[in-house]
């Protein structure tokens, strides 16, 4: 065997090893690849409840909540109260939320928004253009879009309050709380 | 005393571990020293322990089928509702119950080479019998601690289990997939322990090789039908319509496997020629190690695939377990590659030889791109922290040219003849199968097979089934000139005396089919997806499908909304029945599609979306997929071939006819 | 020629046409472009899956968006660049040839190279020099193998 060869075979197992060995610290569900930093695409959707399209220009300016849900996932049902605690808290401030709707009918949706006193508006995201729009892997997903326009971060899987909070604040550079 | 099922299996675990540790000493020792008396301690070291663990494994299923739950694996993998089938083959639903299957199987081949093995070859043996109890010793650590304990206990009973995850209840294919698999994954130890047993003993003969001949041909068949089983289970439940995506963990089963039909090759050279010595030490080595990688992708958690076993503390242990294993079998045999000459060299390019060199070389350049494909995710993620995919574009558009390859080497290897050959022979056996594959050449074109690698498919396949037939021709000539046998009686024999030859050429046949059944699935399905209402009807490659309806049905596990569906057209009447299942411990519903197989297609049917509120239409996806059974079918060749290769030759003697004349041509 | 020859210079003509009449380009059909797409395009929901193949609800309103813009007139590399915005580079299947990781498309053919590289060097080396070991070497390997062989056999005093 030549000796390139060999030192060759070496060393590719033992990167193989360093490599297997690093990749215990990840998360394989974890995926980070995304849409943070760039323009937030805009959209108009039917609304829920009541008639009418509601559109994400009608927010121009606003720190804006997007959270995309659905009725057949439990960890939304999680997190829909500490959602529904920090609505309370921004709802009369420049903050907007919409609640979007990932892949179910929308009969369904209204019962969740109505029995999970879900008072922000929600929409229908019927064709999964949004979805696609934002790289929405699968529900529970929350998107911050800050006053410029941007989409300034992401928190897959359920949220808590105080993740809510902070993400809001940080983009609320002259707060009139 | 009230003796649990669990006390039962931990007891007998824990018994078995210092008796597999005794055995490292006992083996080591009887193997140096030559003692008689140490080696038959090691040897009911070995039974024993085969026995404590199958009795665990036993205990086991006694608690799946008496929905023990306090018993964790058992209040995660069953339910009072599972049916028995399911139930008993809980025993491999998830990793503890793997893992003891696993060092069952060890165990088992620990004891039969105690037995069988050291009364032959009494050094080498009992010194690949030590390495075997370092193995076992490491598996049964593993089932002794909270890494893989299938017994631990929780400290609530629920009342009742989780039930198996609901994919792994859909088809009797789990009690078939995953015990070949391990059962061939676990007996290439053997060859394994004695290629090391023969490093450490600095021998320079072939004698581990010969020894653990047909330990390899039955490990490397059992793997081969255990892939092409999962590849059926992924078909029939998964409710895709494709048999191989190339998941991560499909690539752990395969990689293996290529190296080992390598293996399996070469050393027919080195048995003849006594050549290619530490290349079939390397792909050994290989095989196993990749057995063992395969098995830590599979459960450490570190890539996401179908198999998606949970993580664990047992990926550390593995990785770690592979490490050593790699590094000193690789130190062993750089160690004594000066040792390793060879008794000759591969000189000319058109000669058997140099076929199976090729072929080496081939198998691992096609193993090494799919390990490569399947880690590189992985290393780039490690290095640049960006996430990428490596999917089916990639390994189908790598991996076939050097299928295609392997093809033509099947078909020209078996022909040459050993040293090499002339022009003259090369014209005279090759013509029939050339033209044997311009003639599916055509056919491949006149079918209407789309694609360059299709059509070459066929060529390669009809020139592959050409020299085949060629081959059983020419023996079955010989002998009726030789010994006056009709042709029937000829060919019986042929497989009988000359087992390993031309059963490998049945494995070649096999190997055919399946080609063939890849190449025209692939390249002529046809999909149609429609939404329909109740008693409408459409059209899919001459089928009719028409819906009548949904309809839901309980059962004890699960909840099932059915599509009624008539196929007809083509002389098909089929009722297939796709459905969606709702377990009561699942998010989200399973589809699971339904199937109607022919030989000449299959109809496949998936019940893709439907009315939630009314249950007034239906989105029903039909594909037509052509020639897949013949998958399954060369499968079955194959594993029919690896057996009549594996069988003992008879040792009658046979009385010869005196010639009347020379026969025309001397076979190898 | 003899007949052999021919027979097998017609087979081989006969093949290479076969292959060159299914490979030549032809122009895709919109369908046929959405499926190369839809192949190339990971489903964002499932395990592995490609967009084509999945049935699941997400990749069908992949396709269906596909769909659209095949329709729409967009190039192939516009449309995968769209779903790459939203995803990164994680939902394309193969790693597009032009990036660093289009390196893995190298790694079998260096495996081929290397591997026949190695195996035509021996075969080289083999044939300029002497093709065995001289009789005395060889005499001397099979001695020491039978020695250690017999090292090996039953002993006779009756411990196995």
């Amino acid at each position: 065997m030549p000796r390139w060869l060999r030192y060759g075979i070496v060393f590719g197992i033992a990167t193989l090893v360093v490599v297997l060995m690093l990749s215990f610290r990840r998360d394989p569900h974890d995926i980070r690849t995304g849409t943070v930093g760039k323009p937030a695409a805009a959209f108009t959707a039917d609304r829920i409840e009541g008639a009418g399209t509601l559109s994400l220009s009608d927010y121009a300016g606003k720190v804006v909540v997007l959270n995309f849900f659905a009725s057949w996932c439990p960890p939304c049902k999680e997190e829909n109260p500490a959602l529904v605690r920090v609505w309370e808290r921004y709802r009369t401030s420049d903050v907007a939320f919409i609640g979007i709707v990932y892949q179910d009918s929308t009969d369904k949706a209204r019962e969740y928004v109505r029995a999970n006193g879900v008072t922000w508006p929600t929409v229908q995201d019927g064709d999964g253009r949004i979805s696609f729009a934002y790289g929405v892997f699968g529900p529970p997903e929350t998107y911050f879009i800050g006053p410029d326009g941007i989409i300034a971060g992401r928190h897959i899987g359920p949220i808590d309050e105080a993740t809510l909070i902070t993400a809001i604040d940080s983009l609320r550079p002259r707060a009139t709380r | 005393m009230n003796l649990s099922f669990a006390d039962v299996g931990t007891g007998a675990l824990r018994a078995a571990l210092p008796l597999a540790i005794w055995g490292i000493g006992a083996a080591a020792y009887a193997a140096s020293k030559r003692d008689g008396r140490a080696l038959a301690s090691a040897r009911w070291s070995a039974l024993i322990t085969f026995l404590l663990v199958v009795l665990a494994a036993l205990a086991m299923i006694g608690a799946l089928v008496t929905h023990d739950f306090s018993i964790l694996y058992v209040a995660r993998n069953n339910a009072l509702e599972t049916p028995l089938f399911f139930t008993v083959i809980s025993l491999w639903a998830a990793l503890e119950g793997s893992i003891l299957l696993w060092t069952a199987i060890l165990a088992g081949a620990t004891a039969y080479v105690a037995w069988r093995g050291t009364p032959a070859l009494p050094r080498l043996a009992t010194t690949a019998l030590a390495i075997l109890f370092v193995m076992l010793t490491f598996f049964l650590l593993l089932v002794t601690t909270p890494a893989a304990d299938p017994f631990v206990r929780s400290e609530i009973v629920p009342l009742n289990g989780n039930g198996p995850n609901p994919l792994l209840q859909n088809h009797p294919l789990m009690g078939l997939h995953p015990p070949l698999l391990y059962l061939g994954y676990v007996l290439f130890s053997v060859p394994f322990a004695y290629a090391i047993a023969s490093l450490i003993l600095g021998e320079s003969g072939d004698r581990w090789l010969v020894a653990t001949r047909r330990y390899a041909l039955v490990s490397w068949g059992l793997l081969g039908v255990g892939i092409v089983a999962g590849a059926w289970w992924s078909y029939a439940v998964l409710g895709w319509g494709g048999y191989w995506a190339w998941d991560p963990v499909e690539n752990a089963a395969i990689m293996p496997w290529l190296v080992a039909t390598a293996y399996l090759h070469s050393v027919m050279v080195e048995e003849k020629r006594r050549l290619l010595r530490s290349w079939n030490l390397s792909l050994v080595i290989a095989t196993f190690a990749l057995t063992i990688l395969g098995t830590f992708l599979t459960r450490s958690g570190v890539v996401n695939s179908v198999h998606a076993f949970t993580q664990s503390a047992i990926g550390p242990l593995l990785l770690g377990y592979l490490v050593a294993i790699v590094v000193l079998s690789v130190g062993l045999l750089l160690w004594r590659l000066p040792t390793l000459r060879d008794a000759g060299t591969v000189g000319a390019p058109l000669s058997r030889e140099a076929i199976f060199l090729f072929q080496n070389v081939v198998f691992v350049a096609a193993t090494l791109t799919v390990l490569l494909g399947t880690l590189y995710p992985l290393i780039a993620e490690a290095i640049s922290g960006d996430q990428l995919s490596i999917g089916r574009p990639y390994f189908d558009r790598v991996e076939v040219p050097l299928a295609l390859a392997l093809l033509f080497l099947m078909g020209i290897g078996p022909q040459l003849p050993w040293h090499g050959a002339s022009r003259a022979t090369l014209e005279r056996q090759f013509t029939a199968p050339i033209v044997a594959a311009a003639g599916g050449a055509l056919l491949a074109v006149a079918t209407g097979l789309g694609g360059a690698f299709a059509v070459l498919t066929y060529a390669l396949a009809a020139f592959v089934a050409a020299t085949v037939v060629q081959e059983f021709a020419r023996g079955v000539r010989a002998r009726r000139t030789l010994h006056g046998e009709p042709a029937g009686a000829a060919l019986g024999s042929l497989l009988r005396r000359n087992g390993r030859r031309y059963g490998g050429y049945i494995v070649h046949l096999g190997i055919v089919l399946v080609a063939v059944a890849v190449a025209t699935s692939q390249s002529k399905t046809v999909e149609v997806e429609r939404t329909v209402r109740a008693g409408e009807s459409f059209q899919a490659a001459g089928y009719t499908v028409s819906f009548a309806g949904l309809r839901s049905v309980s059962e004890p596990q699960r909840d099932v909304l059915v599509a009624d569906l008539a196929i007809t057209g083509n002389g098909a009447d089929e009722h297939l029945r796709p459905a969606v299942l709702f377990f009561p411990n699942a998010t989200q519903a399973v589809g699971s599609p339904a199937i109607a197989a022919g030989l000449r297609d299959d109809v496949y049917t998936i019940l893709v979306a439907y009315d939630t509120s009314t249950h007034l239409w239906a989105t029903i996806r039909v594909l037509v997929i052509p020639m897949v059974s013949w998958l399954w079918l060369g499968g079955a060749v194959v594993g029919l071939g690896a057996v009549i290769a594996a069988l003992p030759q008879p040792k009658r003697r046979e009385v010869t006819r005196p010639l009347a004349r020379a026969p025309a041509t001397v076979g190898d | 020629m003899t007949r052999e020859r021919a027979l097998i210079l017609v087979a081989l003509v006969a093949i290479f046409s076969a292959v060159a009449w299914t490979a030549w380009p032809r122009e895709a059909t919109a369908a046929e472009r959405v499926d190369r797409i839809t192949s190339e395009l990971r489903c964002v929901t499932c395990q592995g899956l490609s967009v084509k193949d999945s049935p699941a609800a997400s990749a069908r309103q992949m396709h269906d968006l596909v769909v659209q813009r095949v329709a729409e007139g967009r190039s192939d590399d516009q449309i995968r660049d769209e779903f790459r915005a939203s995803y990164g580079d994680w939902v394309l299947l193969s790693p597009p040839a032009t990036s660093w990781s289009g390196l893995i498309w190298l790694v079998p053919l260096v495996a081929l190279a290397a591997g026949l590289a190695v195996v035509f060097g021996r075969m080289r080396r083999a044939t300029s020099t002497v093709t065995a070991p001289p009789a005395r070497e060889l005499a001397a390997l099979r001695e020491r193998v039978a020695r250690e062989e017999a090292l090996d056999l039953p002993q006779t005093d009756g411990a196995e």
